[in-house]
């Protein structure tokens, strides 16, 4: 069957769980992942989150690619470093912010209030109306569903702050 | 007799008795009666797609027609995606139900407002039973043995393939295949687990189809070493550990587990 060609890429992701106690009888967690794009039907194995970041990374520069093959390389080169963006910045900060919202919940929480507030200038800045008129339906939802995950995660570490608050006192 | 066995056997009657049989792992096919559909007889690839749509998302029960238009029209216009559902539908009808007289309800799928939803009564997904007969060898594991090796057996054999092979690129079998793919891993490694003291060699067997699925399932190495082990098989269980360092080297970058090292230290 033909692979299905549109502007939408679908990521699947697998994180498999090992608890094991060390040679100090300390006990471990490991996250092992697969990432799978689906249009595509390739897979890839992967410790770090990063490196799931990367691969969905290259992925979504395909598809910009494809649908920009039309323009001229200077147009299309444009359109792909502000494709990207987001995405250098997750994949240069993730895993820090992540580890220092560890150490420092509420620090975390003001880093990922900080970021939001920085992509909303970026996309104030940089979006042309324009651009968003042939918008269909399925970006707005994938829009409303991106920010829902996001909503849900910020509700979850401000349950996680509140609790260590909590142990703290 | 227990009420797990009453439940095994009910499954195999639900098989049997169905009206409509659909099988989604490996293949599509479709019965009616034991009347095999031809792929030809479905017509427009949308009124196949529509079909295994509600398939899919048989767990959701009741599906909003806006629902199912967003998911398999989402680049049509509401109004056109309205017509397609329509004509998708009616095509579903006319293949299920060919002799079904004019003004009488659909049989198979249940239209209740704006929203439709299969007859679990009528039909028999191979997917539906696979996952009914894992959870009952999941939940007579403990107490009933025999049971559940037959409960995990029947749900194994029931599995020939992928889900829906032929829509591996379309996001919304996606979720449905990766579940099922999990269960099915899951399954293999219950039942080798169960059948490692009495039949080793059939532990093998298992655990082999579970690293063909996924490599790296390290569970499924420890248990092909101990069956070896059990068959006095010493080189081939210290063959399959060095598999398994490869393998988990390869795609992480990792060490086996202290677990998997613990079984190979007593190997040799």
């Amino acid at each position: 069957m033909a692979q299905n060609n549109n502007q939408t890429a679908s990521f699947m992701l697998r994180f498999t769980q090992k608890i094991f106690e060390d040679e100090k009888g300390t006990p471990q967690v490991q996250w092992r992942g697969k990432i799978s794009h689906i249009q595509g039907g390739e897979q890839e194995n992967f410790v770090e989150v990063t490196d799931a970041i990367k691969f969905i990374k290259v992925k979504l520069s395909e598809l910009t690619k494809k649908a920009t093959k039309d323009k001229t390389p200077e147009e299309q080169e444009g359109i792909l470093v502000r494709s990207l963006d987001i995405w250098k910045k997750i994949s240069s900060t993730g895993a820090k912010m992540a580890f220092e919202t560890i150490k420092d919940p509420r620090k975390g929480v003001a880093h990922i209030q900080e970021q939001i507030s920085q992509v909303g200038e970026d996309i104030g800045q940089r979006l042309e109306i324009d651009e968003w008129r042939g918008a269909t339906k399925s970006d707005f939802k994938s829009i409303m569903e991106t920010l829902e995950n996001v909503t849900t995660q910020l509700h979850t570490l401000n349950k996680k702050v509140d609790q260590l608050s909590k142990n703290k006192k | 007799m227990s009420a797990f066995t009453d439940r095994l056997q009910y499954l195999e009657f639900k098989k049997k008795d169905a009206q409509i049989r659909v099988l989604t792992l490996g293949t599509f096919e479709v019965f009616e009666n034991g009347r095999f559909i031809s792929s030809k007889a479905w017509g427009r690839d949308k009124t196949l797609q529509l079909f295994q749509f509600f398939i899919t998302s048989r767990h959701r029960r009741s599906l909003h027609k806006e629902q199912i238009i967003d998911r398999l029209w989402e680049e049509t216009a509401s109004i056109d995606g309205d017509r397609d559902f329509k004509v998708a539908l009616h095509g579903i009808h006319k293949v299920l139900e060919p002799d079904r007289a004019p003004r009488t309800e659909p049989k198979y799928i249940i239209r209740q407002g704006v929203s439709y939803q299969l007859n679990h009564e009528y039909i028999w997904i191979d997917a539906q039973a696979l996952e009914e007969y894992v959870k009952l060898g999941n939940e007579a594991v403990s107490t009933e043995i025999t049971t559940a090796s037959s409960a995990y057996r029947a749900a194994l054999d029931l599995y020939k393939g992928t889900y829906l092979p032929d829509r591996s690129f379309y996001d919304w079998t996606s979720e449905e295949r990766e579940r099922l793919h999990v269960l099915v891993l899951s399954a293999y490694l219950s039942l080798a687990e169960l059948l490692l003291e009495v039949h080793p060699l059939e532990t093998v067997r298992l655990t082999q189809a579970a690293i063909l699925l996924d490599n790296t399932w390290e569970d499924a190495y420890q248990l092909q070493m101990k069956a070896f082990l059990a068959k006095g098989n010493r080189p081939a269980a210290i063959k399959v550990y060095h598999r398994c360092v490869a393998i988990l080297d390869k795609e992480f970058g990792l060490d086996p587990l202290p677990e998997t090292q613990h079984i190979f230290d007593t190997i040799v």
